[in-house]
């Protein structure tokens, strides 16, 4: 007999989070809970309630304002009162409030739970700047930042814009919040953000660097989520008996899994992920109920990553494993000492008034001694693609991926911004790459990867 | 249903501002001005246009019963040209609100309207809106006094006709 629960006429999953006030006024009239006379009678008080904040809002120097300051104005008061009614028991609850109560006395109400709020997420960021990691990625700490989330404090008005979200949030949460606005928003935001840091403050934060650079070594300019990385490869390494605080999982020991794993059915895999992610909770001593929680919820979606990973056979782009890229060789490129500025003129003169390019390629291979004045020449000497492309012949492949690295090859679009010249010789440069065998290519671009700023 | 504004102000609004704008004519007797009935639907009828237009909404009586207190005074209004005065004057205000960036309070920017009206435009309404709101509502904009311009401007034809 303890499990008896009360049945409620409204279904509070049709009632929206965003805009709940008139969610459950639409609830109420469709059972039958509010009558015509009960609509018109809520729709007049907040028009007085309206009047009345929008004389407050113009400082009693104006009788009109506005409409789409009225508009906010008023989404604001019914966001303010849809938070008070979100604080009842049930939607029944709240559709009898309606009724017996006034909109002034909830909104009241309403107002004094967003103060409430605003200064209990006050304290949830304090919290989660102090457990934040340490980790490159931008959107990351650009969101924690003061200008981030921190903006939000100085200019949310729960006055008149109770509603809005006044903050610059860039950076995804592994569940991301879709059906709330204003503060609550905010609350729920930094209350699952500084969740995820504690998971992750289990973890080194250099393992984690690791992991996400193994993921892609330009994370830091990646929007992508941290613990969702990080709980991803903890069940990896769980699943594959690794060990899950180093988040340590070797390719070998991914294929092993993705042998294992291939060979069950999408329930039974889920079922293994549920398993594992059991005994990762065991083993790091999470004790946390709501982390706990968090993670639970966050599982369907790592679940169902990993089950098509593993259907398409690319589990190891889901499943990483940790790269280091201070171990990765690295090629310091010295392009040697320039001539100096005389010189180089009087050469780019002589080079200009050769009338044969063989005449020209065989002045190069004469004067230049360096990869600098080789770059300054492609821009300087006013040379056709086919020198510039004999040019680009006699240099190896360490010069060429430097000259790659120094002029990337980016999309049109990107190279709107940059000199005709350069734009030309980018184009040469890819036309003549393309030219090449796919070994060299494969060469090069390993070079490249492998090449440090000077 | 629908909780937009629009959607559940006219009614009621309209029949209070109505009323309202009737019982200034207590105070309009004494300049031999008063309004019947059906120029007070017609005024508040205005005032709904002028706001819609002018992209506004106004809670209770509004700003009419304001101007007619302040312009009954006025010599150049008599009873054959005082409702439709207060239509263009109606209209006026509204567009200047929101032309002045609300920079200025509603008696303010009345009381504006009534100096020019009576002084400079002497009754023109074409001049006080062509003229002495567009020149306020522009110096207001620009973070001068409401003056600034008019002033100047007055300077500089002083100074051509010297030359």
């Amino acid at each position: 007999m303890k499990n008896i629960e009360k049945r409620h006429i409204i279904d509070s999953n049709n009632l929206s989070g965003e805009f709940y006030f008139t969610s459950i006024v639409q609830e109420g009239y469709a059972y039958g809970l509010l009558n015509d006379s009960d609509i018109e009678d809520i729709k007049l008080q907040c028009l007085k309630l309206l009047s009345n904040k929008s004389e407050l809002y113009n400082g009693g120097e104006s009788s009109s304002i506005r409409i789409e300051a009225a508009e906010s104005i008023m989404k604001s008061n019914l966001y303010t009162i849809g938070v008070y009614l979100k604080s009842l028991p049930d939607a029944d609850f709240a559709v009898s409030e309606l009724k017996m109560v006034s909109i002034p006395e909830m909104y009241q109400k309403g107002r004094a739970l967003i103060s409430g709020k605003v200064h209990s997420a006050k304290h949830i960021y304090k919290m989660a700047k102090a457990n934040r990691l340490i980790n490159l990625n931008y959107t990351y700490n650009a969101t924690l930042d003061d200008n981030g989330l921190g903006i939000f404090f100085k200019l949310y008005n729960p006055d008149y814009e109770a509603h809005e979200v006044p903050a610059s949030i860039d950076y995804q949460l592994c569940n991301p919040i879709t059906d709330l606005t204003g503060i609550e928003f905010i609350h729920k935001y930094l209350e699952n953000l500084f969740l995820e840091n504690e998971f992750c403050s289990y973890f080194n934060d250099d393992n984690i660097d690791h992991i996400l650079c193994g993921y892609d070594e330009g994370y830091k300019d990646l929007l992508i989520n941290i613990f969702e990385q990080v709980l991803t490869v903890a069940l990896g390494c769980m699943l594959a008996n690794s060990m899950v605080v180093k988040l340590d999982i070797s390719e070998e020991k991914i294929r092993r899994l993705y042998n294992n794993l291939s060979k069950e059915d999408d329930y039974l895999l889920a079922l293994k992920i549920c398993e594992a992610n059991e005994k990762i909770l065991q083993e790091l001593n999470i004790s946390s109920l709501s982390l706990r929680r968090y993670i639970e919820r966050s599982l369907p979606k790592i679940t169902s990553n990993i089950v098509h990973a593993v259907k398409t056979n690319t589990l190891g782009k889901t499943i990483v494993s940790p790269s280091n890229p201070d171990l990765k060789p690295k090629i310091q490129f010295l392009s040697g000492v320039k001539m100096d500025d005389g010189k180089y003129r009087k050469f780019i003169e002589e080079l200009l008034i050769c009338r044969y390019s063989s005449d020209k390629l065989a002045l190069i291979k004469e004067k230049v001694k360096s990869f600098g004045d080789i770059e300054d020449l492609l821009f300087d000497a006013q040379l056709s693609e086919e020198e510039i492309t004999s040019v680009l012949g006699m240099l190896g492949d360490v010069e060429i991926a430097e000259l790659i690295r120094r002029h990337p090859l980016k999309s049109d679009i990107q190279a709107v911004d940059l000199s005709e010249v350069e734009q030309a010789l980018r184009l040469f440069l890819i036309s003549y790459i393309d030219q090449l065998t796919a070994d060299r290519q494969d060469h090069i671009f390993e070079i490249l990867n492998h090449l440090i700023d000077d | 249903m629908s909780f937009e504004i629009m959607s559940i102000s006219s009614v009621l609004i309209q029949k209070q501002a109505v009323a309202e704008l009737e019982k200034c004519n207590d105070f309009t007797t004494q300049f031999r001005l008063t309004l019947s009935q059906r120029d007070a639907v017609e005024l508040v009828e205005t005032r709904t246009l002028a706001l819609k237009s002018n992209g506004r909404i106004e809670f209770g009586g509004g700003v009419i019963e304001k101007i007619i207190r302040e312009f009954c005074n006025s010599p150049y209004l008599s009873m054959h040209n005082y409702a439709e005065t207060l239509h263009d004057l109606t209209d006026m205000f509204y567009y200047y609100k929101n032309e002045t960036l609300e920079l200025m309070s509603d008696d303010d920017l009345i009381k504006f309207m009534k100096k020019s009206f009576d002084g400079l435009c002497q009754g023109s309404l074409e001049l006080l809106s062509g003229r002495e709101l567009a020149n306020m509502a522009r110096n207001l904009r620009f973070g001068y006094t409401p003056e600034y311009l008019e002033g100047l401007a007055c300077g500089e034809e002083d100074e051509d006709e010297e030359y």
